[in-house]
């Protein structure tokens, strides 16, 4: 029985340093999402609900939120006699002091993790992505196929490929060609970052030549070349919110009943008791006289007075009377104060905008953030955590605001559209 | 040092009270739903947190399932730990001992041994069944620096409604904060005075276990108020009452359980949830799993309170929704309370009904009578019914719980019960 076990690794070490504002203070994997859930809750969820019972989170960057949010695994139902989550660091040793370098480099770092949890196959996995999926399935697919390694991979449009590992599978899905974020698409056939490799196979690889760190780069096109590499495809909702835009458009997908994402009906546990104030302390959202909301999600301990449009609302947000809050996503305690207005923006944790005050002010929306023109350049506006936008101030399009902007940190009470605090 | 702790906390959980009719039928009082996403025993277990007071039992006999169920290992509390913990205690047989609870007094004494094996400096009694926020550490305070017996929690009442309940005379030895009970009577006819007790007692373990030894051997009858605190001040035993000045929701009767709901909504609510810091467990019926309330484009939801996991697309007015209810397009839900996982179909119009939980209401029916709601009484829908499209119910109803389509068929008027 134990033998034939599988092990997770989920790789949650990435900077994701295009979500700009909303990894100042935390790792991608942590990054706030659809109300109450963090990105990694979707991996974590998938995992619980496919049966696997071991996993190994790989971390490295600002790891303090994401290992508070993990805690015991109790939420994912990690705890028992053969279930278990270990957060797997950097660390120095006899032979290895390094930070970790790339994806392989980081597994190779914990082969005695991989030792010490006998198992047939790994699940290598990323936290950065927002699915559903049967990893069960892709193991009974990997192991049909007697595969050494099986790549999820879903079909995208051409003209996205540039962006993903790309692979041409043969007629028996078995992967003949690999190209990594190819400039010219020859496929559609897209990595989705979800390996399954067997343990033996991999512990090989990874022991003939340390200098191989990447497997998009390195390992999977020496195996392709040489080795059973199968193609495993999948069909469903799968986003890589890597973007500012690309985040901001897949929390907009949970408000479109036709999108495919629903993570209460996919089993996506967050969980309530991360934080000072986690969703267990919350009472139920309240709605005063007055008080409209249109298409949007509110979470417990949500105090509305005013309107919320097309939006999506963290738990403990208030939006007072006479306050507009539209196509927006707002975090925990975020406070939008009376008459102001909040279009088309992402506020961190407990912003605080003054009474009056407008973010994402005017119809400027081409205008690209100057520092950060490749980010911010759809008319989004991001305000950092704890930040306060002050009294009848005025912010643009496409600008931003870093974490403990303070009232007296504002030159002026306008902000133009592009500009940053 | 605060490590093993001095006060052991005892909840009186098992009654089923008759009066909240259907809600009780398959569970305690203490475990029905409140406040759009907990239980009534919720508001004792988070005071009892609040004031650090986590070594707790539970007495509990009627219908226990889902009050266990509910509590699970005590940890949405933090009552989970070394010295912190929830133990159920059941009625339960062995040598000389062999009866159910023959009241809240015979629950106490029946597990005695628990009591002296905890070895506490003090027992503080409380019932699981009231929306209230105290912190009991102050009444525990009180109780020490008197040395008292006894401390009983008062709380001062319109003489024309003192009748209703156990009332205290209480002196002004310490002016507002409390003072020594010179007499207790239980619900009188004619009351001359007006502290009603709330079920908050703090008991020295030797004097308490005595006078419970004696109620066993000698009386008919093993209730608190009746008989206990009567026979305390007949043996002139050293009572204090501590003046509690804060909210206290009734919840006797349907109309009294309706009427503290309804104190969860307005501008400045009576029961303010987020202050008095009122958990749950999140794991009872998998609301931890529930995503963030959707609101529809056609929805409008006016003063009222709901739960992640809800959907609405109807009208929602003056009411609490809870976890998993789905009140669709073109539904108006108005004075209502709807428990977990309800379904109003399209056009449907809610005016004061109490929905248990599983209940799917058709398209078009209409519950309750228009009007303004104190014009008139709750409908009581009972769990696991379907209410087929058109249906019409009066006010003032009471549907019994899982009941055939048989019964619907025809149109239910004011005042109705069906079983």
């Amino acid at each position: 029985m134990k033998k034939d076990n599988t092990l997770v690794l989920l790789l949650a070490g990435g900077v994701g340093s295009r979500l700009n504002n909303l990894v100042q203070t935390r790792a991608k994997p942590a990054v706030p999402f659809g109300g109450i859930y963090r990105i990694i809750d979707f991996a974590l969820s998938n995992v619980m609900n496919s049966g696997l019972n071991q996993i190994g989170v790989l971390t490295q960057y600002k790891p303090l939120s994401l290992m508070k949010h993990l805690g015991t695994g109790e939420h994912w139902d990690f705890i028992g006699r053969s279930r278990g989550i270990k957060i797997l660091p950097p660390r120095t040793g006899s032979k290895d002091s390094d930070w970790y370098r790339g994806t392989a480099d980081a597994v190779r770092q914990n082969i005695d993790f991989i030792k010490a949890h006998p198992s047939k196959e790994i699940l290598l996995l990323s936290g950065d992505h927002i699915f559903r999926m049967d990893f069960d399935d892709m193991i009974q697919f990997h192991r049909r196929k007697k595969a050494d390694v099986t790549i999820g991979m879903m079909v995208v449009p051409k003209s996205e490929i540039h962006q993903f590992g790309a692979g041409i599978t043969n007629e028996e899905g078995r992967i003949v060609e690999w190209e990594e974020k190819p400039k010219v698409p020859r496929t559609n056939l897209a990595s989705m970052g979800i390996y399954v490799f067997d343990t033996e196979y991999l512990l090989s690889m990874l022991n003939q030549d340390r200098e191989e760190i990447d497997f998009g780069m390195h390992l999977l096109p020496r195996a392709i070349e040489n080795h059973n590499v199968f193609a495993y495809p999948f069909h469903g909702y799968w986003r890589d919110v890597g973007t500012v835009q690309a985040y901001w458009e897949t929390n907009m997908d949970l408000l479109r009943d036709d999108s495919g994402i629903d993570p209460e009906d996919w089993g996506t546990r967050p969980n309530v008791e991360a934080g000072v104030k986690g969703v267990a302390d919350r009472p139920p959202a309240r709605f005063a006289v007055g008080s409209s909301v249109k298409n949007s999600m509110i979470s417990a301990g949500c105090i509305i007075e005013g309107q919320v449009v097309n939006s999506i609302l963290s738990p403990g947000v208030r939006v007072a009377a006479g306050a507009v809050v539209r196509d927006s996503i707002l975090f925990n305690d975020c406070t939008i104060e009376e008459n102001a207005v909040v279009d088309l923006a992402i506020l961190d944790k407990r912003v605080h905008v003054g009474r009056g005050a407008v973010v994402g002010h005017g119809e400027d929306k081409d205008t690209a953030n100057g520092e950060n023109p490749t980010h911010l350049y759809t008319g989004i506006s991001m305000v950092g955590k704890d930040a306060e936008v002050p009294e009848n101030g005025r912010v643009g399009r496409n600008c931003r605001i870093s974490l403990l902007t303070k009232k007296e940190d504002y030159p002026g009470l306008e902000l133009h559209s592009g500009e940053s605090l | 040092m605060k490590l093993k702790p001095k006060t052991l906390a005892m909840i009186l959980a098992g009654g089923r009270v008759d009066e909240l009719n259907v809600l009780t039928c398959y569970r305690p009082k203490s475990a029905v739903p409140f406040g759009g996403f907990a239980r009534i025993i919720d508001f004792s277990l988070s005071n009892l947190m609040q004031a650090g007071l986590e070594r707790v039992a539970i007495l509990s006999q009627y219908r226990s399932y889902s009050l266990i169920n509910h509590i699970g290992i005590g940890a949405a509390w933090d009552m989970l730990g070394k010295y912190r913990g929830v133990s159920i205690l059941p009625p339960s047989t062995g040598y000389g001992n062999t009866s159910w609870y023959k009241g809240s007094a015979d629950a106490v004494f029946q597990n005695s041994d628990f009591i002296e094996y905890h070895g506490p400096d003090e027992v503080l009694i409380i019932s699981g069944d009231h929306v209230y926020n105290m912190d009991y550490q102050e009444v525990i305070d009180y109780h020490r620096e008197k040395d008292a017996d006894l401390t009983m929690a008062c709380l001062q009442l319109p003489m024309e409604k003192a009748s209703r309940f156990g009332v205290a005379d209480i002196d002004d030895e310490d002016g507002e904060r409390g003072g020594r009970v010179l007499q207790y009577k239980e619900k009188p006819s004619r009351p001359k005075f007006n502290w009603a007790s709330l079920t908050v007692f703090c008991f020295k373990p030797k004097v308490l276990l005595d006078i419970l030894t004696v109620n066993a051997r000698e009386d008919e009858s093993f209730e608190f108020g009746r008989d206990i605190i009567p026979r305390m001040m007949y043996e002139q035993r050293k009572v204090y009452g501590y003046k509690f000045k804060g909210y206290w929701g009734y919840a006797r009767t349907i109309e009294e359980y309706w009427q503290t709901n309804m104190d969860l909504l307005g501008p400045n609510p009576k029961i303010d949830l987020e202050k008095w810091g009122l958990r749950t467990n999140l794991d009872h019926r998998n609301i931890g799993d529930c995503q963030p309330l959707k609101v529809g484009n056609n929805a409008s939801i006016q003063n009222s309170l709901v739960y992640n996991g809800c959907v609405i697309e109807g009208s929602v007015e003056n009411s609490i929704i809870f976890p998993g209810t789905h009140v669709k397009n073109g539904a108006k839900v108005k004075d209502s309370v709807l428990y977990f996982n309800n379904v109003v179909g399209c056009d449907a119009v809610l005016e004061k009904v109490i929905s248990d939980v599983n209940v799917t209401i058709g398209n078009e029916v209409k519950i309750g009578e228009p009007g303004p709601a104190e014009d008139k009484e709750v409908t009581v829908l009972g769990w696991n019914n379907y209410f087929p499209d058109k249906l019409v119910i009066g006010s003032d109803c009471t549907i019994y719980p899982t009941l055939g389509q048989e019964k619907f068929m025809r149109e239910i008027k004011t005042g109705e019960v069906v079983r």
